[in-house]
């Protein structure tokens, strides 16, 4: 009898929490993401986007007729703080979560998200995250094997280099593009003679490049991260490698120029086209309002993709005009061509954005670059 | 040959950093019986006032010889003023309180100047300027040798050199010498204790300071949490070359790079750290106080 009356209590009880959080007037939306560390700006400028779309549904009356609040988690793109944070943000009583920026921060918070049916969406690339199919994550970003593809393409086919060397680092996101791109060059029947790793963070690099210098490469790619691509390209130089140096999409943010000082000029990267080029209408919107808030762009395409992430589940919540979260990710899965910033935004039934473009970038050293090629 | 060749210039010159980084651990260690663990994080701090003083007072203005010699000298000043506050408020008030506590309380100065730098410098990656000394480049034969490596190998070594005969030849290191022995009888003998640990802890953060200085210049990017990264490899490097012995750390910094840059070159990266562990296991094993260490009878 005891235990009967424990279960109802604790139903009831769980039925009072629940109705609370949808009676409250106000609803909550996590933010995952690295507000310091290494790639704090990255994660900053998440945070501050989803700001900037919330504070702009709140002055029209919110969601549902309900405020938005934020909660912010920092996760410092760490495997163990993104777990800590999962909890966190699930006892705050979130509905969603963007982020978190890196694929191995948001790889260990997934199950917990999944497990309370709470939503979370993601710039992370690494394709093992549409993998544990969990019904609550979508990507707001494409995966590491349509950007591999596309980096194969190009090397094989547009610049026929003849000897490839694939870098990345020890991360589920690097080491996953990585493997995707010496498979897809292999597929396309190119040369990959070098597969090595770094360690990021270690900032010197020089023991690898030598190596490398030996087997005197026509490119190294390298599909880490900036703060370690800077100083890759500047060593690269330093040690008087001549081959081109391609950076995966990681390595697009402007602390990579500073990092690699002169050596910068005639870096590679491959990349979604940048916030600034991009041409739809929603871009051109949200882009000046962000650089009229902040006073200052985002530092790459991350965050943008992953305010698109929002968009999409604040469409959704009012399409169904629910916040069930189940209904929610139902809805969202039926995605087709949402006007995003990023694009058309079409989310297939496993969670993966698809429909991926890439750009082929040559920077300069002053830190602009210009587009040589799109396919 | 010539990859050889690399590697050896490549360890070399972060194993000189190391062993910069790591005099400040094992002169404290000689003095005090204690690992100053805020010594790494004093190391970050150095790079990021060195970065503040170069934007503040010379920003883009032509970088003489000069005014690099400038930067040097007033960071050290900046990083010993520090060394010897940290001193003052983190370790004299337990220099007579068990062991466990003095450790416990650098631990915890550690942390307070690793978030001081977050706070004051804030949490992304601040970058060096490339252009703070000569980019020139020498080749020799298929060796690259660039101008800031050869200022590193060069000054380090000049450094170490003036350090030893510091220590070894002058009135002030006999007197740190006896106090590292016994710090009663040194008293007894009129030397002033306060006094040569203040030294110790200036002498310590200057050549810190010139070591964070140069990672900072040669590595460029900065952050808020690399005092620990520095701070292991030097600690590393002052075990292996006996703590507490001033050549050992020397020895044991260039041992280290050395060591590490040939496991990452011609074994894998991955396996470095590793190996590194590995390494300083066994040369615990064989000599437990370390290559140059001297045994002594432990008097605990």
């Amino acid at each position: 009898m005891r235990k009967i009356t424990k279960f109802a209590s604790s139903v009831a009880l769980g039925a009072i929490i629940a109705s609370s959080s949808i009676l409250a007037d106000t609803v909550k939306v996590g933010v995952q993401a690295p507000i310091t560390g290494k790639y704090a700006n990255e994660g900053q400028s998440i945070d501050n986007f989803v700001r900037l779309l919330v504070d702009e549904k709140n002055a029209q009356g919110g969601l549902l007729g309900k405020k938005i609040e934020v909660v912010t988690c920092d996760d410092e793109a760490k495997a163990q703080k993104a777990a800590v944070c999962a909890k966190k943000l699930v006892n705050e009583g979130v509905f969603a979560v963007i982020g978190s920026y890196t694929s191995g921060a948001t790889e260990a918070a997934q199950t917990t998200y999944y497990r309370s049916k709470v939503l979370q969406t993601s710039d992370g690339t690494s394709d093992s995250l549409i993998e544990k199919k969990y019904w609550t994550f979508f990507r707001n970003s494409f995966p590491n094997s349509a950007q591999s593809d596309f980096t194969a393409e190009y090397f094989v086919n547009v610049k026929k280099y003849q000897r490839i060397v694939v870098l990345s680092d020890y991360s589920s996101y690097s080491e996953g593009l990585g493997d995707a791109t010496e498979a897809s060059v292999k597929k396309l029947g190119g040369n990959v003679i070098f597969r090595g790793k770094i360690k990021s963070g270690t900032q010197n690099f020089t023991a690898t490049l030598t190596k490398i210098k030996a087997m005197n490469p026509d490119v190294i790619y390298y599909s880490g991260y900036y703060t370690d691509g800077g100083l890759l390209r500047a060593q690269q130089l330093q040690l008087g490698i001549n081959a081109d140096f391609v950076g995966g999409d990681s390595n697009d943010n402007p602390d990579f120029y500073k990092l690699a000082g002169d050596s910068a000029k005639g870096t590679i990267l491959i990349n979604f086209p940048t916030p600034e080029i991009l041409p739809y209408k929603e871009a051109k919107k949200y882009l000046k309002a962000y650089k009229d808030t902040f006073k200052i762009d985002p530092p790459s395409i991350w965050p943008v993709t992953n305010a698109d992430g929002l968009r999409a589940i604040m469409h959704a919540v009012e399409q169904t005009k629910s916040f069930d979260t189940k209904k929610i990710a139902d809805y969202v899965r039926t995605l087709k061509d949402f006007p995003g910033i990023t694009g058309p935004f079409t989310i297939r039934e496993d969670g993966e954005r698809i429909g991926a473009e890439f750009v082929v970038y040559e920077m300069n050293n002053d830190g602009t670059k210009k587009v040589v090629s799109t396919k | 040959m010539d990859i050889f060749l690399q590697q050896l210039i490549n360890g070399l010159t972060i194993g000189s950093l190391y062993a910069l980084v790591a005099l400040g651990y094992t002169m404290v260690y000689g003095v005090m019986k204690l690992i100053n663990f805020a010594h790494g994080d004093l190391v970050a701090f150095s790079a990021y006032v060195g970065l503040t003083i170069f934007s503040q007072f010379f920003g883009a203005s032509a970088n003489s010889l000069f005014n690099v010699i400038i930067i040097f000298l007033l960071t050290a000043l900046v990083v010993a003023f520090v060394g010897v506050l940290l001193e003052r408020l983190a370790y004299r008030p337990l220099r007579t309180a068990p062991r466990l506590s003095a450790v416990v309380s650098a631990l915890g100065a550690s942390l307070v100047i690793q978030n001081a730098i977050m706070l004051i410098w804030g949490p992304n990656m601040k970058i060096f300027p490339s252009d703070l000394l000569p980019n020139t480049t020498w080749q020799l034969g298929g060796v690259v040798l660039t101008f800031t490596q050869i200022l590193i190998l060069i000054l380090s070594a000049i450094l170490m050199a003036a350090l030893y005969v510091f220590i070894n030849k002058t009135k002030i290191g006999t007197a740190i010498r006896a106090t590292a022995i016994d710090q009663d009888a040194a008293k007894l003998m009129g030397i002033n204790v306060n006094r040569i640990i203040m030294i110790i802890f200036i002498v310590g953060s200057s050549l810190g300071a010139i070591g964070g200085l140069f990672i900072g210049i040669y590595y460029r990017g900065l952050t808020f949490d690399m005092g620990w990264l520095y701070g292991l490899n030097a600690f590393i490097a002052a075990i292996i070359g006996g703590i507490g012995n001033i050549p050992g750390a020397m020895l044991g910094g260039l041992l280290l790079g050395l060591f590490n840059a040939m496991i990452s070159g011609y074994i894998s990266t991955e396996w470095a750290e590793t190996f590194t562990f590995i390494l300083l296991i066994i040369i615990l094993i064989l000599r437990p106080t370390g290559i140059l260490g001297e045994k002594t009878a432990e008097k605990v």
